[in-house]
């Protein structure tokens, strides 16, 4: 079980996929202008990395060593479909908006990377904490990074038409931060920052690493 | 309009306004990867022009012959796609290899990675079935194979253009002195969030 926590907030700290292994990105610039939008494409995330995971560690032994990409390929594409099909029944809204990226999960390359170097290695239960951290980490790192776009940008969070928080008034907000450009800027600093955060951290000797 | 001013506002559109790069955020992980010098990113380049246009028509082709005429397409054209990419990508590679050591050291690494590219997998797909990336309000309903080739090649060289134009950048950042929290990867980013500022000032050029 500790073995299990272990690996599960590898993702969150220590080894998240954004902030530190700088992959998959596209996407999460690209997505990150609303908080809601964020919240879905990292749940899509969750559920194509925890799933194909799962499958892909499953039948680790079966899974022939030439043609392991294909396969992989194959099966995140399967999963991808699912999350394709059922946002666009359900969430049509938000479909709309995400649109693009929902089919180019299937080449994020956190889910083939996570594939590649832990399912294929290692037992299913392993496997799934590891999907569920690594998904964690980029959702708590896409989140953060809509909400500050998003409330500075906009001047506010909204929710399904719903205002959940609003900026005080007179507040002139930057349309640069929800432009590509603010995206960079934005992620940039948010590296930085997590690295001051890690340099405190290291000198405080707190035994969690769990901000990222 | 005649077809040849079509055809290089086309081009435009997708090479320059609609930047895939720098205005779309697709295909980041090799801007971020291999853009540390300029020799692999003009690899890289080379490679994505050479994968994107195989790829497009490849995708074209096999939309319009098969998956359209079928009624398949909506829910089969991920798994389609990707594997037509994968597996072209593998032979191209195989090819080379044999008949062309020489093309093969300056581009053959980076075919692997291409696979996974989001970038190849997104313009293949506009190219089969154009309107629904909303990349570039300049294609119309469909795209003849001509003009989704036009399409690809601009979207290829936009991105060779911004990967180089950004290596030439980071090199020089090599060299100067920046703050131990911001140098590496933070630096890189501020510098592309400059870049792509640049490409954003010419949104709106002819109407794109």
């Amino acid at each position: 079980m500790s073995e299990w926590l272990r690996v599960f907030r590898q993702g969150l700290g220590l080894e998240n996929p954004l902030t530190v292994l700088m992959i998959g990105l596209c996407a999460t610039l690209a997505v990150s202008t609303q908080l809601q939008n964020a919240l879905f494409m990292g749940v899509a995330v969750v559920f194509v990395l925890t799933m194909s995971n799962v499958l892909i560690s499953a039948f680790r032994r079966q899974i022939p060593d030439q043609v392991r990409i294909p396969i992989f390929i194959v099966v995140i594409a399967s999963f991808v479909t699912i999350v394709d099909l059922v946002m666009k029944g359900y969430v049509p809204a938000v479909y709309q908006v995400l649109g693009i990226w929902i089919p180019l999960i299937v080449v994020n390359c956190i889910i083939l990377g996570r594939a590649e170097a832990f399912a294929y290695r290692n037992p299913v239960g392993l496997s799934i904490a590891d999907g569920l951290g690594m998904g964690a980490g980029f959702c708590l790192v896409i989140m953060l990074l809509a909400f500050i776009r998003e409330l500075f940008g906009t001047g506010r969070i909204v929710w399904f038409d719903t205002t959940l928080i609003s900026m005080p008034a007179g507040y002139a907000p930057p349309s640069l931060l929800l432009l590509f450009p603010g995206a960079f800027f934005v992620f940039g600093l948010m590296i930085a920052a997590s690295r001051w955060l890690n340099e405190r951290m290291a000198s405080v000797r707190a035994p969690k690493g769990g901000a990222s | 309009m005649t077809a040849v001013s079509q055809l290089a506002l086309l081009f435009i559109g997708a090479a320059l306004v609609n930047n895939i790069l720098l205005t779309r955020f697709i295909g980041l992980c090799p801007f971020f990867g291999v853009s540390g010098n300029i020799q692999t990113s003009f690899g890289m380049s080379l490679a994505v022009v050479f994968v994107m246009m195989m790829a497009s028509s490849a995708t074209w082709i096999v939309w319009e012959i098969v998956l359209a005429p079928l009624g398949v397409g909506e829910f089969l054209y991920i798994p389609a796609f990707i594997l037509i990419i994968a597996s072209l990508v593998q032979f191209v590679e195989m090819y080379l290899r044999k008949s062309s050591p020489v093309l093969y050291r300056s581009m053959g690494i980076y075919l692997p990675l291409i696979t996974t590219n989001c970038a190849v997998l997104a313009i293949a797909t506009e190219s089969a079935k154009p309107g629904f990336f909303k990349m570039n309000i300049a294609l119309g309903a469909s795209l003849s194979l001509g003009e989704a080739l036009v399409y690809t090649l601009g979207v290829s060289v936009g991105f060779g253009f911004a990967l180089l134009t950004f290596a030439a950048l980071r090199e020089r950042l090599e060299l100067a002195p920046v703050h131990r929290l911001l140098a590496g990867s933070p630096i890189a980013f501020l510098t592309a969030g400059l870049l792509s500022l640049a490409y954003v000032g010419l949104s709106g050029w002819f109407g794109l």
